[in-house]
């Protein structure tokens, strides 16, 4: 008798040994998920049912659709996403709530482009938050930045809840670190100031330091500066980082509007003197910015940045992630944007997921499941950690794990954390720049965008531009 | 079980011709009583007509004459004509008219003429005439999304070759797509490359078919070579280069593909063609009503465009 395993012993003992641990790793995931987020059985309810999520084409998103099977193991659910450009996320959402057929059961709802116009399609969250039955929000919704739940998840009325926050891309000023130390000490002879990126510079010695790259150090960098001033809403969120710094904003109690937003949003102030300085300032930097800015958008000008054409720019800060995984790895520094003559106002541009009012009962349970799930403290530390690029996380509780705070100051498996240390500090209320959320931001927009872009490539004084705003923006509204 | 109309011409009395025909048709028959089989053949096919054509048309119209809101599920207001009046009083759908022409009258008459010259030079190869055919057509079987993402990478200024070529020549160090004077020359340029073509097939294939006989014999009475080209060729090419008109004209005012793509209208609103602020109004402000009366004027301004190339083009015929 032969008292060795021969080969098909051998390959069946492995065999088995492989699916018990396949079976384990699964069922251990799925406990680990169900420990953290409460009872099993209440994950199970809705199981069977097929949910549509659209989303934007973000990094959370994809870090989700790349890792669903932890969501379908707990809770028998399976999730559709549907990842879009936000132009069309909106329109396809819009036609959704106006047909009345809860196709989208989750919906990735843009605080402009789709709360505000069509918040009366979506669910108030708050119905799920106070139902026994269903699995709460781990650690509550206070957990939630709170200036990110209002911005997001908020609209008219400040105790209704239509979203939880999901994303959270801010505008922080991200420099190459290396090119800074080079020539840092040449720089502060030539301006007579310390040119590291910090808070206390100004908008005008981001122009200066702009300036001095562009005459003395072509042979590292043709540019000092980048933008996303493409005729497109990356030019209005650059461009209103610059004016809220001034001083000058689109509407009264513009705060209070990004906030909570407003039906009547009065009278548009672009006119103010505060706001015509930003607006030539702006032109000013734009004009010695990289040509290409004029036809970057995010993604451009962060190429370009890759490709080693600019010093620094001003970019959402979940493009870390993209350049710590690039040939800049370990060069890129971050920094909140300058201050202006009032202060540094860091464009939020975050958005939460809310549910569908028109899905069936069983489907909005469902989503709900999702919804507590895809923002849970455990799903958005997987997310930072996502080969796909991943977000960052809209909860306190995980900045404040020792791992995410140890990822902030060094290099890990969370290149998106050295740049959030940053975006904490922007997301205070003295330093988060809003736009107004009002149903009418879309037209709004395109106003701004269109006028400034006349600016930047077609002449049109800055005084005339923001006549040329206010008229516009008064007629939407009817405010004039 | 009800005969149809019989044709005289069948029957085998019908050969005599003392012997008069019955009219199987009795007075007062209504045409679709008469030709019911016939009819009833083509219903199939006119109800899908009008379930994929006629009704959109008409549910177009009358949604041009109502402010439609989608917010709270889906509500029409009855406006009458306050959309077509606020068309006619718009001055930013005036200005994107008035690009689309521009964007229409560069773009038809470069890729005309340009077609025409080069299939005359590809007509008069001996040899590979197919091998240089089949590499010019190729640009034509890009869809317009891939040609417009094409351009826009080939005139980037950071990694564009177009971009570079330029910067190095000395003669255009800045953004071809991002400034206001070069983005729509660069736009009509994309397009001109993408559908030159397109003349060119048309053309050549005119070429091919002209009779040789009439072209001996001009030769022979010693036409020279640009008398043979504008007394008989370009004459008796006349409707097919009309054809290739007409394909590109309607083409052409509604092109949205590669400017959506590359600009979207921008920089300075100099490239919003009509096109792009009818996706603007319809799907970014969601104005739906509005957006069906531009949509609507820009149906009737193709018809107006195809029905100028039916007529000259029928009127050679005659003349011919």
């Amino acid at each position: 008798m032969n008292k060795h395993p021969n080969r098909r012993d051998f390959l069946r003992l492995t065999g088995a040994s492989l699916a018990g641990a396949a079976l384990y790793g699964t069922f251990g995931a799925r406990r680990a998920w169900a420990d953290q987020l409460g009872d099993d059985k209440v994950w199970k309810q809705c199981s069977g049912v097929t949910l549509n999520f659209i989303s934007e084409n973000t990094p959370p998103s994809s870090a989700i659709a790349a890792n669903l099977q932890p969501f379908q193991d707990l809770t028998g659910i399976k999730l559709n996403l549907t990842q879009l450009q936000l132009g069309d996320v909106t329109q396809k959402v819009a036609l959704d709530i106006g047909s009345q057929q809860g196709f989208w059961h989750v919906i990735y709802a843009d605080p402009y482009q789709i709360l505000a116009p069509y918040y009366q399609g979506l669910m108030d969250l708050n119905e799920f938050v106070h139902d026994n039955t269903l699995p709460q929000v781990p650690k509550g919704v206070d957990d939630f930045i709170p200036t990110q739940l209002d911005a997001d998840g908020r609209f008219l009325d400040k105790k209704a809840l239509y979203t939880l926050p999901y994303d959270c891309p801010t505008l922080i000023w991200i420099y190459r670190k290396d090119l800074f130390e080079k020539y840092q000490a040449k720089m502060q002879q030539a301006l007579g100031f310390d040119p590291t990126p910090s808070g206390e510079r100004t908008w005008e010695q981001y122009y200066q330091i702009a300036d001095w790259f562009n005459k003395n150090a072509k042979s590292d960098v043709p540019f000092g500066t980048g933008h996303q001033a493409r005729q497109y809403d990356s030019l209005m969120a650059d461009y209103t980082s610059v004016l809220l710094a001034y001083g000058g904003d689109y509407f009264n109690n513009g705060q209070e509007l990004g906030l909570y937003g407003t039906k009547t949003p009065g009278k548009c102030l672009v006119t103010s003197p505060e706001a015509i300085e930003a607006t030539k300032f702006y032109k000013k930097l734009i004009a010695i910015a990289h040509p290409g800015s004029t036809s970057w958008d995010w993604d451009g000008v962060a190429k370009a940045f890759e490709a080693g054409q600019i010093a620094m720019m001003p970019e959402w800060h979940e493009y870390a992630a993209e350049f710590e995984h690039s040939n800049l790895k370990g060069k890129v520094g971050y920094s909140i944007l300058p201050r202006g003559p009032k202060r540094s106002a860091n464009l939020y541009g975050g958005t939460g997921n809310g549910i569908n009012k028109f899905a069936k009962e069983k489907e909005r349970r469902a989503a709900w499941l999702f919804l507590v799930w895809s923002t849970s403290p455990a799903a958005q530390l997987e997310d930072l950690k996502s080969k796909v690029g991943g977000g960052t996380p809209t909860r306190q509780s995980v900045y404040d794990l020792p791992e995410a705070r140890a990822a902030m100051e060094q290099d890990s498996d969370m290149p998106n954390l050295l740049a959030a240390k940053y975006a904490l500090e922007a997301w205070k209320p003295e330093n988060i720049g809003l736009r107004p959320k009002i149903s009418t931001w879309n037209e709004c927009d395109t106003v701004i965008f269109t006028e400034v872009s006349k600016m930047l490539t077609a002449g049109q004084s800055p005084e005339n531009t923001c006549t040329a705003m206010q008229r516009q923006i008064d007629k939407i509204n009817k405010a004039g | 079980m009800k005969t149809e109309p019989h044709r005289p011409a069948a029957l085998p009395y019908a050969s005599d011709p003392e012997r008069p025909v019955p009219d199987v048709r009795r007075k007062g028959d209504a045409p679709l009583r008469r030709y019911r089989f016939e009819f009833m053949m083509m219903l199939p096919a006119l109800l899908l007509l009008a379930a994929i054509s006629l009704f959109p048309f008409v549910y177009l119209i009358w949604m041009s004459l109502n402010t439609v809101s989608l917010a709270g599920g889906l509500g029409f207001t009855f406006v009458g004509l306050d959309n077509w009046l606020q068309l006619f009083s718009d001055p930013q759908v005036g200005q994107s008219w008035k690009i689309s022409l521009i964007y229409f009258a560069c773009t038809v008459g470069t890729e005309l003429v340009l077609g025409i010259v080069v299939a005359l030079a590809l007509h008069a190869l001996h040899f590979g005439r197919h091998l240089v055919l089949s590499l010019v057509l190729m640009p034509i079987f890009i869809a317009p999304s891939i040609a417009g993402l094409l351009g826009y990478f080939l005139v980037d200024p950071v990694y564009g070759f177009y971009g570079w070529v330029l910067r190095t020549l000395g003669i255009f160090s800045g953004n071809l797509l991002g400034t206001a004077s070069s983005a729509m020359p660069t736009l009509i340029l994309i397009d001109v490359w993408q559908w030159t073509p397109l003349i060119i097939l048309i053309v050549s294939a005119g070429l091919a078919s002209l009779p040789e006989d009439v072209m001996e014999a001009a030769k022979i009475d010693g036409a020279t070579y640009f008398q043979r080209l504008f007394r008989i060729v370009l004459p008796l090419l006349a409707p097919i280069i009309l054809i290739a008109l007409l394909i590109r004209s309607m083409d052409a005012i509604r092109f949205f593909d590669a400017i959506a793509l590359t600009t979207n209208g921008g920089p300075a609103d100099t490239t919003k063609v009509v096109a792009i602020r009818l996706y603007e109004t319809a799907f970014r402000f969601f104005h739906l009503g509005y957006a069906a009366a531009i949509g609507l004027t820009m149906l009737i301004f193709t018809i107006v465009i195809a029905k100028v190339f039916l007529r000259a083009l029928s009127g050679r015929e005659l003349t011919n």
